[in-house]
């Protein structure tokens, strides 16, 4: 027990934040993943929904594990599988053992999570401001996580946003080792195993609800860009970099109001707005999506850190209420994924359709040459056949361009016309899945309004 | 200063005011309608778009006869048209939408016959020719039907496509 508070509380909060954002951080690299590694959109969809899932399952039994042998071994032993499950998936060369290895990442980020929430009080000085440095390091490391990851991914490679983690995490533990150290020495572990209270059912529901709605904005804008908008990943970091952003500006807007409850409700109705203003993008430009994620970030902040300083307020032992909090979070997000993955791929089929079947008609209304016609059909059909299932990147088909003038300008003009109706479809393909998310956030209103002790 | 409950009620009513202004003004600026322009039906009739001189004809003449046989096959007129640019799309259309040759030539005879009479209303064809050309196509054995598009390997090949024949038949009935 001989390092400083400080450095100690910042490496449980590095702890925290890096678990945390491992929810969302490998977002911008599942197109990188999906065709490396030759699988399905669906498929790839569970290295997300694999690691929510065991998260959500584990988080309760692993804060008891906590509780009976040491949060600080366990927060040790916890961080150090999440280092060596974060090496197998880096060095990971198929879904399956990438799925695996995700799971027992899980398994250790739930461990590691819970604990530190133990650990907090006695390093920071109290158990409030243990709980908003929790929920805080937690909302930064889920808001963080896609644009750290698409940068990881673009300069280096997808591998690399796990590799990264492997230091990271044995950073975060050091600190912590001494406690566990001290905890094997002394036979400690925690004297008041008391009967723990009832989870807050309603502030538990209501991180589920927005945490679907996060899930829905983080992940479903990352695809809009990469796939649909066809970006790159780093562009797309840059681009979803602004919700981070908003969310620090979120806390110290949360800062300045006490009220847990009023806090909750701003947060959850200005994620919803944003994600009402990315379902109804005017057009495919990346400055239309910077106001929606100014209200996503700044209400992701608020909400989150309100909802669970609001389940954990009054209640101990504080890593089982905490798990719950963790569980009700990846829940929510794992609820996101799978109720909104089937519903935008099927929507961007239909939308490819009819933005090819749209293109296909701006070309035979031209007033281009029968031949260029027939020449410009003939290729977009092959392009068609090789993009099989993609919103496909038609740019080639116009190359090169004619020699002759009219049908150079002609063939510009359909380019555009063509790559409009493609944008078109893409953009509006997300529009009912982010309206479903923008209504799962106001759903969280429901729980919001009736929980009775959110006012700390 | 702004006391502390008056804080909250800011940051409540604040975020309604903002999420509202947003969605009202993405709303405003065609939030709701920035989608894929829809396909029309090949059923409805297409107005025929100043057919001036033997070629412009031929096209519109193609284009609504794409029309037609795709109103008898349930597919859209742009995807018949994309079916037919190649051998390869035509077997993968047929795979796809479980259409036989026999059957797609059937429809573009009768595509065909539904040109004939969209020409007609447009004034690009002399009523008085409608009923031979009917005649005509309507006697194109199957396999010349297909083979109609066949040699086009597109709908808008001037000189050896589905226009062709079609701009030939033209200039044969044409005054």
């Amino acid at each position: 027990m001989s390092e400083a508070p400080r450095p100690r509380s910042a490496a449980l909060a590095l702890a925290v934040g890096l678990v945390l954002a491992d929810s969302s951080i490998v977002v911008l690299a599942l197109p990188d993943i999906y065709r490396e590694l030759d699988t399905s959109v669906t498929a790839v969809t569970w290295v997300l929904v694999s690691f929510n899932l065991v998260m959500a399952l584990a988080a309760v039994p692993a804060a008891h594990l906590a509780r009976r042998f040491g949060p600080g071994r366990c927060a040790a032993v916890g961080l150090g599988v999440f280092a060596g499950a974060s090496l197998a998936c880096g060095i990971s060369d198929q879904l399956s053992t990438l799925i695996a290895a995700r799971c027992v990442q899980a398994l250790g980020g739930a461990a590691a999570v819970t604990a530190v929430l133990e650990l907090l009080p006695a390093t920071v000085g109290s158990e409030q401001r243990a709980t908003v440095i929790w929920a805080g390091a937690g909302a930064t490391g889920a808001a963080l996580g896609p644009a750290l990851g698409g940068i990881l991914t673009e300069l280096v490679s997808w591998q690399s946003i796990f590799l990264v983690q492997v230091p990271v995490a044995i950073v975060a533990a050091a600190p912590i080792l001494s406690v566990a150290r001290h905890e094997a020495a002394t036979g400690v572990l925690n004297s008041e195993l008391r009967r723990t209270g009832r989870p807050h059912l309603l502030a538990n529901l209501a991180l589920a609800l927005v945490s679907a709605a996060i899930a829905a904005a983080l992940f479903l804008l990352v695809l809009l860009l990469i796939e649909g908008w066809r970006l790159s990943p780093i562009t797309a970091a840059l681009v979803v970099t602004v919700m981070p952003i908003a969310a620090l500006l979120g806390r110290r807007v949360g800062s300045q109001v006490p009220s847990t409850k009023t806090r909750a409700a701003a947060g959850a109705i200005l994620v919803a707005g944003g994600l009402g203003g990315l379902a109804l993008l005017p057009k495919a430009a990346i400055a239309l999506t910077i106001p929606p994620q100014i209200l996503v970030g700044i209400g992701l902040a608020l909400v989150l850190s309100a909802l669970t300083e609001t389940a954990l307020a009054g209640r101990a032992p504080q890593a089982i209420h905490g798990g719950w909090t963790i569980s009700a979070r990846h829940a929510g997000v794992c609820i996101g994924l799978l109720a909104l993955t089937p519903i935008f791929t099927h929507d961007i089929a239909e939308q490819r359709s009819d933005a090819i079947d749209a293109g296909t008609a701006v070309v035979l209304d031209s007033h281009a040459s029968p031949l260029l016609k027939i020449q410009l059909a003939q290729r977009i059909d092959e392009r068609l056949a090789e993009q099989k299932d993609k919103v496909p990147t038609l740019g080639p088909v116009f190359e090169p361009l004619p020699d002759d003038s009219d049908d150079r300008d002609a063939v510009i003009d359909l380019r555009e016309e063509l790559q409009d109706q493609l944008d078109r479809g893409a953009t509006h393909a997300f529009a009912p899945s982010f309206g479903l998310g923008a209504l799962m956030a106001l759903l969280a209103l429901v729980p919001i309004g009736l929980a009775r002790r959110v006012d700390l | 200063m702004i006391d502390r409950s008056d804080r909250g009620k800011l940051l409540f009513l604040g975020s309604i005011a903002v999420s509202l202004v947003l969605v009202l003004a993405y709303l405003a600026a065609g939030g709701s309608d920035y989608a894929p322009a829809k396909s029309q039906d090949p059923c409805e009739p297409r107005e025929w778009r100043d057919p001036e001189g033997l070629q412009e004809i031929a096209e519109q003449f193609s284009l609504s006869a794409l029309d037609g046989a795709a109103c008898k096959l349930g597919v859209s007129r742009e995807t018949l048209a994309r079916a037919l640019a190649t051998e390869e799309a035509r077997q993968r259309f047929a795979e796809q939408y479980g259409i036989g040759d026999e059957e797609l030539a059937a429809a573009i005879r009768a595509g065909l016959l539904r040109a004939v009479g969209d020409a007609e209303e447009a004034g690009a064809l002399s009523p008085l020719l409608g009923v031979p050309l009917r005649q005509v196509l309507r006697s194109i054995p199957l396999d010349e039907a297909i083979e109609l598009i066949n040699n086009a390997e597109s709908l808008l090949d001037n000189a050896q496509s589905f226009i062709g024949p079609a701009e030939g038949l033209l200039e044969q009935f044409l005054p």
